[in-house]
């Protein structure tokens, strides 16, 4: 990828900078040439690589590094865009909002500082991978549980920091106590770390005051540089309840019986249903199934359910905890199950630490064109209502017929609101077809904030409409977010457009791509 | 059954030879396990894709004796279809060299 300079700054400047950067970190440290340029592009991005490239990367070892970085970048007016492992594919991957930032790539930081069974935290670097602490558990025999995303090749700290989240639930929830280190190079501790020698740091959120883990969870007001997370004490007995539910209609009243359970704690993760799709993808390709450029038809829905023995909406439903709890828990869910329904639902009994480990194999799905494919989600948090669910399902099928996209879908339900993650699949080759992408893309969001519903998270590309989405007086939050932002950030320095919060220097680049 | 004869047959002589890897090839195994391993073992996205591109034969890249060192060291960097590309964070100028020592180590002739 050839150079963009970061707004604003010369070349000459540009290469000063640089320069700084590697007395601090060596030069092996500062990634600049096309070919590392190319290593931060996101490659499943369904527009154009260079709305979203890297000017180079500069990879700190430690929090003193961090800080001189810090320094130099606010004196060479260099925006700086963090990344824990720069896994977060259909997001954008490694690549940032701004043409031209600078990555500060995290992942040499990569220490596992503790991990306490007792009390059930673990405390680390940025650049840990799910693959690496699951490593350490086993290697180790240390009984706690991690919720482990789809693709399990990304970093712990980046995916909590991005509200990403796993059958086990929304993993921000369990950060407990960040270090940050501010624009100006300050280092802060957050909740009872901020005692500096703070024991309960890791296990008990607020502190004193204000709490301001969430103010940097999905933000751009400092770097992390530690984050401590609680983890899950092994369950003992574990039973998986094979929703399997043949009708696309099923979903209302699979939510109606599922909910409330959820909300009474009978089922303790989220409730996760998932359209035929998600089964398909992985392994077997389009072409098998399908030549036609319209959304795949209902016939051919019929024969792949058939072929690849899965229901319209697919669980499974997981049980965990003490045994005698879990087994009187199956029975209120089978009993709540047969009110709606005569079907039977297989059920599995396994150890509550037979836990499947990190893996990539979803990522086999952008494949389902052949070529080159991509991702991207579109994920709207609405009400686990199921009238409402089942609505939301209709009106976002439609769209992926109106833009002969293939439906992919899946409703997270954690007994109040229900998170539907919304995957679109494309070939990169297929401009036609990308173009299609994009105009899905907006017109979900459209729909969504005329229910009342909003994203969770999004690709780089859609940051600005999705902050623009959160209408209320005037787009009152995001304005609250970049006065922070200018005060803490006045140079703007720290991931500018990051989910919509630009900072003044940068702030005529909203909405530009 | 075919298919298992075959994978059996690859795997044999890797198995044997893993003992004589040199000290470089030995930490560019370990490279691999870390860096590699978890989309290019068994059961891995990169196996599944390149098995279903190239033929299960070709699919596990510890058992190819056709990698050459500026193809490894391309593919890494720039990618290929769709595995993301690595940078020099990731897979370091170190274990690159490492990984291309072992993946490119002489393996003994196939059994006739």
């Amino acid at each position: 990828m050839k150079l963009i300079l970061p707004p604003g700054v010369s070349h000459a400047r540009f290469d000063q900078a640089l320069a700084a950067f590697a007395r601090v970190v060596g030069r092996e440290w500062v990634l600049a040439s096309d070919e590392d340029r190319e290593t931060y592009l996101d490659l499943y991005s369904p527009g154009r690589d260079d709305s979203h490239a890297a000017s180079a990367a500069v990879a700190p070892a430690s929090v003193e590094q961090v800080q001189a970085l810090l320094k130099i970048a606010n004196e060479y007016r260099i925006p700086l865009w963090p990344i824990s492992r720069g896994k977060n594919f259909g997001y954008g991957g490694a690549a940032p909002r701004l043409p031209g930032t600078v990555m500060l790539d995290m992942g040499r930081m990569n220490r596992i500082l503790e991990v306490n069974d007792q009390l059930g935290y673990c405390i680390l670097e940025p650049g840990v991978g799910f693959f690496d602490l699951w490593e350490h558990l086993k290697a180790n025999k240390i009984a706690l549980q991690l919720g482990i995303p789809g693709n399990g090749w990304g970093s712990v700290v980046g995916n909590a920091l991005e509200r990403g989240f796993s059958p086990a639930g929304d993993h921000s929830n369990n950060i407990c106590g960040l270090e940050i280190v501010l624009p100006n190079g300050e280092v802060v501790r957050t909740g009872m770390g901020a005692m500096g020698d703070g024991k309960a740091w890791p296990l008990f959120k607020h502190g004193f005051g204000p709490s301001w883990d969430q103010m940097v969870v999905q933000g751009n007001l400092a770097i992390v540089t530690k984050l401590c997370l609680w983890m899950k004490p092994a369950d003992e007995a574990a039973i998986s309840i094979e929703i399997k539910l043949p009708k696309p209609s099923d979903l209302q009243w699979c939510v109606e019986a599922l909910a409330p359970l959820r909300l009474q704690g009978a089922i303790e993760g989220l409730v996760r249903l998932t359209s035929f799709q998600a089964s398909v993808t992985v392994p077997t390709l389009r072409s098998q199934w399908h030549q036609g450029t319209d959304s795949i038809p209902d016939d051919v829905i019929a024969q792949m359910m058939q072929r690849m023995n899965v229901g319209w909406w697919n669980g499974p439903l997981r049980l965990a905890g003490f045994s005698d709890v879990c087994e009187a828990n199956l029975k209120r869910v089978l009993d709540r199950l047969a009110k709606f329904t005569k079907q039977e639902f297989p059920v599995t009994r396994m150890r509550g630490d037979a836990q499947p480990g990190p893996t990539t194999y979803p990522l086999q799905m952008v494949n389902w064109y052949g070529g080159r494919g991509g991702h991207i989600g579109y994920s709207p948090v609405m009400p686990a209502d199921p009238k409402l669910v089942q609505e939301q399902f209709e009106r976002t099928r439609r769209r992926y017929q109106q833009f002969g996209l293939d439906y992919s879908g899946t409703f997270y339900l954690d007994g109040r609101a229900a998170t539907n993650v919304n995957l679109i699949l494309y070939s990169k080759d297929d401009e036609d077809q990308k173009q299609r992408v994009r105009q899905l893309f907006q017109a979900l969001i459209k729909d969504a904030r005329e229910q009342g519903y909003g994203e969770y998270r999004t690709h780089l590309s859609y940051m600005d409409d999705v902050a623009a989405s959160y209408d209320y007086n005037h787009n009152a939050l995001l304005k609250l977010n970049e006065r922070v932002k200018d005060a803490l950030d006045p140079n703007g320095i720290i991931a500018p457009g990051r989910n919509g919060i630009w900072p003044k220097a940068y702030r005529a680049h909203r909405g530009v791509l | 059954m075919t298919r298992w004869l075959l994978a059996l047959a690859l795997a044999l002589p890797v198995a044997g030879w893993a003992d004589e890897l040199t000290a470089q090839q030995s930490a560019g195994q370990k490279a691999f396990a870390h860096r590699c391993g978890m989309c290019h073992r068994e059961g891995g996205t990169g196996t599944f894709v390149l098995a279903r591109r190239l033929g299960a034969a070709q699919s596990l890249l510890e058992q190819r004796t056709d990698l050459k060192p500026e193809y490894i060291r391309y593919v890494v960097r720039w990618g290929l279809m769709n595995m993301p590309r690595l940078s020099r964070v990731e897979v370091p100028e170190t274990d690159m060299t490492d990984l291309v020592a072992y993946l490119t180590r002489p393996r003994p002739a196939a059994a006739p």
